[in-house]
């Protein structure tokens, strides 16, 4: 019975012993399979701008930055906010929805840059208004006593602005026809230069402008803050490093299915434009005559007087990302077409669903833009190489070529990928809710992942123009890169109007049509 | 009542016995084996509700380190004990523990993300499930004490009242 006992005991054991020597067998012989590591072959295992560390501060009490806000609107009202300047309606806004406790440190995490905007300048004067209260409330250093808050300023016109010596630099944040010439006047007035994407309307004042800004020796940066995303750093050094082999194309998307994200806009105060409050001739600036109209005011983006069309607002980032990356520069031709289809045909002219491609012979590559107003359906950029292709937005995704000789060794088939950078920045800081606003975070034109910390890329963009003007490194998207996104996407808007491929002589600097 | 098995159902629960404690000490000795292993990229990418605390974990250093070691060494424990029939009972409840994790790392609540990763279909039941009541069932019809170890313990002389013993041993259904 005993014995019994004892055999029952311990009737797993041969199982164990058949395992243990078949076990560790296999696990070898599957680690061995594995060796390959797909990273080290790509020497992509370690990355220089991965490590990168947050710059250091440049500011203190003694060198102060006044800033002049240009163009206070939906934009410019975002880069008070990331400046660390909030209305009081928005802070409130965090405290009745519960945000502020999460809201607050976030916000006291970004550095305290020691700026000051001490002057407003917009149009429409519930802009001018409600960008004076935002001015007047720092919520990253206590700075709201009587004495500095009276010196904050309202201009009724730029020029007014640029003439103050109140103002060391301007951030230009208006409707897209007027930014060469604002630019261009700030750089004559020595004010250094923020300015937001689109660089210019027109090839012409792109070109003037850049001479003008070679001229003047003012630290000019373009709004592009995709330039501080990680996820385009990395791949710039992916593409350096030759992991993708021959580029031969390349594929850029925007898609929107919303009015707002159309660009037809009703904000609650807007009823409130009319002669009195709008200064329609100011607005105009060099754009050709029109009697007041209300929805060319508010809605501008739709018009071609005004906007940029898809191209400029919403293509202009991608272009810039993939310039970025790959350093394409401007295209020697550009043909496009594009339709006005959906959005207040009749009313305006701003084509809602756009494709245009781009000829690089000499990087011997060329690149597609497909947008539409009229589909939601996301699409990240792809970079179509020989060895693999890239998927790049706020994270990397990288996928063997099927005929791939350089990866055949690599496990993971061409529907899988075997690289990816996907860092965990939470998105919903600020309560993003739309999903015109998910899109940009997506696209990695919100907060970044940089030395250990979730910080908003418009921060560090700013940041960069800051430290430069102190002397502190140099910006990264300057007049060159915007030169280049400005004539690319004029090329591109010019090539829909005239239905003409549209050529660039980099030589001289000169487009032609036909 | 009869309260003792038939040979059969010992022979069936000691196979889904070794059949678990097989699972859990081959995947242990896996990581254990091949080096540079880490959950991090299994938390990092976590869905559901549990996810933001993952992740968080995930993002520290010493928190994965410690996490990788109970990990490892959590499954080749209980799948020895498993395997062997010797402290059976918490060996099955720290496996329903351990599995409990991982079916909530990526809870199959009609997202995509976690049959992605899964790499099956599945809505709320996955492998995880079926194999956390597997571990229930074997923690109400305990085999060791017939096919394992801790048949030695329960024959022996030692003290069966006290709350240690309960805690780490199974009665005899005899």
């Amino acid at each position: 019975m005993k014995r019994r006992n004892f055999i029952m005991g311990i009737s797993s054991m041969p199982i164990l012993g058949a395992f243990s020597i078949g076990a560790t067998k296999n696990i070898y012989k599957v680690l061995n399979d594995k060796k390959v590591d797909s990273k080290e072959q790509l020497s992509i295992n370690q990355f220089d701008v991965i490590s990168e560390r947050l710059p250091k501060p440049t500011g203190n009490e003694q060198n102060r930055i006044r800033i002049g806000l240009i163009g206070h609107g939906w934009r410019g009202e975002g880069l008070l906010n990331s400046l660390g300047f909030f209305h009081p309606d928005y802070v409130n806004k965090m405290k009745t929805e519960k945000l502020y406790e999460r809201w607050l440190p976030y916000q006291r995490r970004h550095e305290n840059l020691f700026v000051d905007i001490t002057g407003i300048c917009d149009t429409f004067d519930i802009h001018s208004a409600r960008g004076l209260d935002a001015a007047k409330n720092n919520v990253r250093e206590d700075r709201n006593t009587p004495e500095i808050l009276s010196k904050i300023k309202q201009y009724r016109t730029y020029k007014d602005m640029l003439n103050s010596d109140n103002i060391d630099a301007v951030i230009i944040a208006t409707p897209d026809h007027s930014h060469g010439q604002i630019a261009i006047d700030a750089a004559k007035a020595g004010k250094h230069i923020y300015l937001e994407k689109p660089m210019c309307h027109t090839i012409e004042t792109a070109i003037e402008l850049k001479k003008t800004i070679g001229d003047s020796g003012v630290v000019f940066q373009i709004g592009h803050e995709n330039r501080q995303q990680m996820s385009y750093k990395l791949g710039n050094e992916l593409y350096q490093k030759g992991v993708l082999g021959d580029v031969s194309m390349i594929q850029t998307f925007t898609n929107r299915n919303t009015p707002f994200g159309a660009w037809i806009r009703e904000r609650q105060f807007d009823n409130l434009g009319n002669e009195s409050t709008i200064n329609w001739k100011e607005f105009l600036g060099n754009a050709p005559w029109h009697n007041f109209d209300h929805k060319r005011y508010f809605n501008w983006q739709r018009y071609n007087d005004y906007g940029t069309g898809m191209i400029g607002n919403d293509f202009s980032h991608t272009y810039d990302c993939v310039n970025q990356v790959l350093g394409v520069g401007i295209p020697e031709s550009v043909v496009a077409m594009g339709g006005h289809f959906y959005y207040n045909v009749g009313k305006d002219d701003l084509a809602d669903v756009f494709n245009a491609v781009f000829y690089f012979p000499d990087k011997s590559l060329t690149m597609s833009y497909d947008g539409t107003l009229k589909s939601g359906i996301y699409r990240q950029t792809r970079i179509l190489g020989s060895e693999a292709t890239m998927e790049i937005d706020r994270a990397i995704m990288l996928y063997k070529d099927t005929y791939s000789k350089r990866y055949k060794d690599i496990a993971e088939d061409s529907d899988n990928p075997f690289y990816y950078y996907a860092p965990n920045a939470r998105v919903d800081v600020d309560a993003v809710t739309s999903a015109t606003s998910k899109n940009y975070f997506k696209s990695g034109y919100g907060p970044t992942y940089i030395d250990g910390k979730i910080i908003d890329a418009t921060f560090l963009h700013l940041k960069e123009w800051v430290d430069a003007i102190r002397g502190q490194g140099k910006v990264s998207c300057g007049i060159d890169a915007g030169f280049e996104e400005a004539v690319t996407l004029c090329m591109a808007n010019l090539s829909y109007l005239h239905k003409k491929t549209i050529s660039w002589d980099k030589v001289n600097e000169q487009y032609s049509i036909g | 009542m009869n309260n003792q098995y038939s040979n059969k159902q010992i022979i069936a629960l000691t196979l889904l016995r070794v059949a678990i404690g097989w699972h859990f000490l081959y995947e242990g000795l896996f990581k254990y084996l091949s080096s540079g292993w880490s959950s991090a990229s299994f938390l990092l990418h976590s869905t559901g509700p549990l996810a933001p605390l993952f992740k968080s974990w995930a993002q520290s250093q010493t928190m994965i380190e410690n996490i990788d070691a109970l990990n490892i060494w959590g499954l080749i424990l209980i799948g020895l004990a498993l395997f062997l029939g010797f402290f059976e009972k918490p060996a099955k409840f720290f496996g329903i523990v351990l599995l409990s994790f991982y079916y909530l790392a990526y809870p199959p609540f009609s997202n995509l993300a976690a049959n992605f990763h899964t790499g099956g279909n599945y809505w709320i039941i996955d492998r995880n499930i079926i194999e956390i009541a597997s571990l229930v069932v074997l923690m109400m019809f305990s085999s060791g004490t017939y096919t394992g170890l801790d048949r030695f313990v329960v024959d022996s002389k030692i003290k069966k009242d006290s709350i240690i013993y309960k805690l780490f041993f199974h009665r005899k259904k005899i």
